[in-house]
């Protein structure tokens, strides 16, 4: 479990160095359809692997291409309290929810 | 499977004494109709208002839009393993209000939910501006967690499409259209010489709250299936789902999904439309894989010669969409895809968040990015207040004057990727 201090674009680079260090995306790093300047939470989950993971490598670049367009659009607000909290429980939910389908099928 | 839809054509809705449908217009009896709905002690409080074509009326924030649908004869009935037991439903006698509709409100998440006005330009960007809307707004108990209120509002916007459903029981309608689809081995038998064509329906299934239901299954916990067309008629795929407004599907769309109204036109004429596939969206790309592998093994088993392929959401999503297609095509299957478009405010970026060389048919709903300046409106029904937070809100869309600058994003149903709407774009 590693918490990065930073926003979603910082966990998509996170992500993007571990996929190099051969790690291998569990959930898709755009979960949610909850848009990339929305929201300032992301949970990811990876797998440790031997080789690099291709399709790994093409879903992270993806990602983060799509989030430099929508954060070129419209800067990620700076939100209230109350619509920040809003936003942990929805990126908590649906990284239950990933779990719930891990442990369904290992 | 052959089902009679009978649209009993709804011109006007009114509150009055007795809950019936007279001359085209649908009466109804607000007391009646919240002791239908009411009891759930997760809700303080309900209120009922009516919101029709060519108001100077906003509703926001729209949860889902439900249109009213009764089982006349033939087993089970609307929404089945949701309000009634999870009988094969899609066959017999069903009749609908046409052109009336029930619209839930709420403000669940403080992002994600949608506009509809009734009139000026954001009328022309909502399917739900043309239909008489019975609004049902929801105030939650106190600390009522998101998911817990987004299941009340779900569970009470169905009753209350049953609720006035069942005006139309003994309506004779004013329109009656027959569906049919045949056994898969007899369908073949009846058409040997045309092209076999199934329909790939992507659902939504992320997670609470980003969820969708089949017979009352929550559809991420399914393998890909198949489906008779009519039992999508008769409710048997029903939304739960806060993800953006315009491109989810609310349950009317299911009810009304042109995709498989359009196969049937041409059903037994250009080709044989055998039959729909249902398949998930699911978190994990393992999930993803398994979905995308049986999508392409029941095509196969079908021994089609194309699909239509709906995506819902956007976003990873992508992924889904784009491993149906590149595995369907593999198998030597014509794919045709829909979506909508994420493509900047311009529409000149990349308008999907994947992509695959296979995908070389794509319908687009529209680009969901584009900027819209919606006027005030004499009156709001539910909260204006979430329109500087909702998806494709931004701090500052809501002006002093209650005018509205937003991406289209913010309206239900604008991108609608099953073309529940009018909005696309051609190759000049």
């Amino acid at each position: 479990m590693k918490f990065i201090q930073g926003n979603y674009y910082d966990v998509l680079i996170e992500v993007r160095d571990l996929v190099h260090l051969c790690y291998e995306l569990i959930t898709h790093p755009l979960v949610g359809s909850v848009k990339p300047n929305e929201t300032p939470y992301r949970s990811i989950i990876l797998k440790q692997g031997i080789n690099t993971d291709l399709q790994s490598v093409t879903i992270i670049e993806n990602s983060i291409q799509t989030y430099e367009k929508f954060e070129r659009m419209k800067s990620t607000p700076i939100w209230s309290q109350r619509i920040l909290e809003d936003f942990q429980f929805v990126d908590l939910k649906l990284f239950e929810s990933s779990l719930d389908s891990i442990s369904l099928y290992s | 499977m052959r089902l009679e839809l009978g649209k009993v054509l709804i011109k006007d809705m009114q509150f009055g004494n007795q809950t019936k449908v007279e001359n085209g217009t649908l009466f109804i009896n607000k007391e009646e109709m919240l002791n239908a709905i009411s009891g759930d002690d997760r809700i303080k409080g309900i209120e009922l208002d009516i919101a029709k074509p060519g108001e100077e009326t906003r509703i926001m924030p729209v949860k889902d839009v439900i249109e009213p649908r009764v089982k006349v004869e033939g087993p089970g009935s609307i929404f089945p393993g949701v309000l009634g037991k999870a009988d094969v439903v899609g066959s017999g006698k069903t009749n609908v209000l046409k052109g009336a509709a029930v619209v839930t409100t709420g403000k669940i998440v403080a992002f994600q939910e949608g506009i509809i006005d009734m009139s000026g330009i954001g009328a022309d960007y909502t399917p739900f501006s043309k239909t008489c809307n019975l609004v049902v707004v929801c105030t939650p108990t106190d600390k009522l967690q998101q998911h817990e209120h987004e299941q009340a509002v779900r569970f009470i916007g169905l009753k209350a499409a049953n609720y006035l459903g069942e005006a139309a029981r003994n309506v004779v309608p004013d329109e009656v259209k027959v569906y049919e689809t045949l056994p898969f081995a007899e369908s073949l038998k009846q058409y040997p010489n045309l092209p076999r064509v199934a329909y790939v329906y992507m659902l939504q299934t992320q997670g609470l709250m980003h969820d969708t239901y089949v017979y009352g299954v929550d559809a991420k916990k399914i393998v890909p299936t198949i489906i008779y067309p009519t039992e999508v008629m008769d409710g048997a795929i029903l939304s739960g789902n806060c993800v953006s407004a315009c491109d989810k599907n609310p349950t009317f769309s299911h009810c009304n999904n042109p995709v498989i109204e359009d196969l049937y036109e041409r059903h037994g004429k250009d080709y044989n439309f055998v039959g729909v596939i249902i398949t998930n969206e699911n978190v994990t790309l393992m999930d993803k894989e398994r979905s995308s592998n049986w999508t392409a093994k029941l095509a196969e088993f079908l021994s089609l010669d194309a699909v239509i392929i709906s995506e819902e959401g956007f976003g990873n999503p992508d992924t889904d969409l784009m491993m149906n297609c590149k595995k369907i095509s593999d198998k030597g299957i014509k794919t045709v895809l829909i979506t909508d478009e994420y493509a900047g405010r311009d529409g000149a970026s990349q308008s999907l968040a994947d992509a695959d060389r296979s995908a070389d048919a794509v319908v687009t709903g529209g680009n969901a990015n584009e900027v819209i300046e919606l006027p005030a409106m004499k009156k709001v029904i539910g909260y204006l207040e979430p329109a500087d937070i909702i998806a494709g809100g931004f701090d500052g869309s809501l002006r002093p004057d209650g005018s509205i600058l937003a991406e289209l994003q913010v309206i239900t149903g604008a991108t609608s990727e099953i073309g529940f709407n009018k909005m696309s774009a051609t190759t000049l």
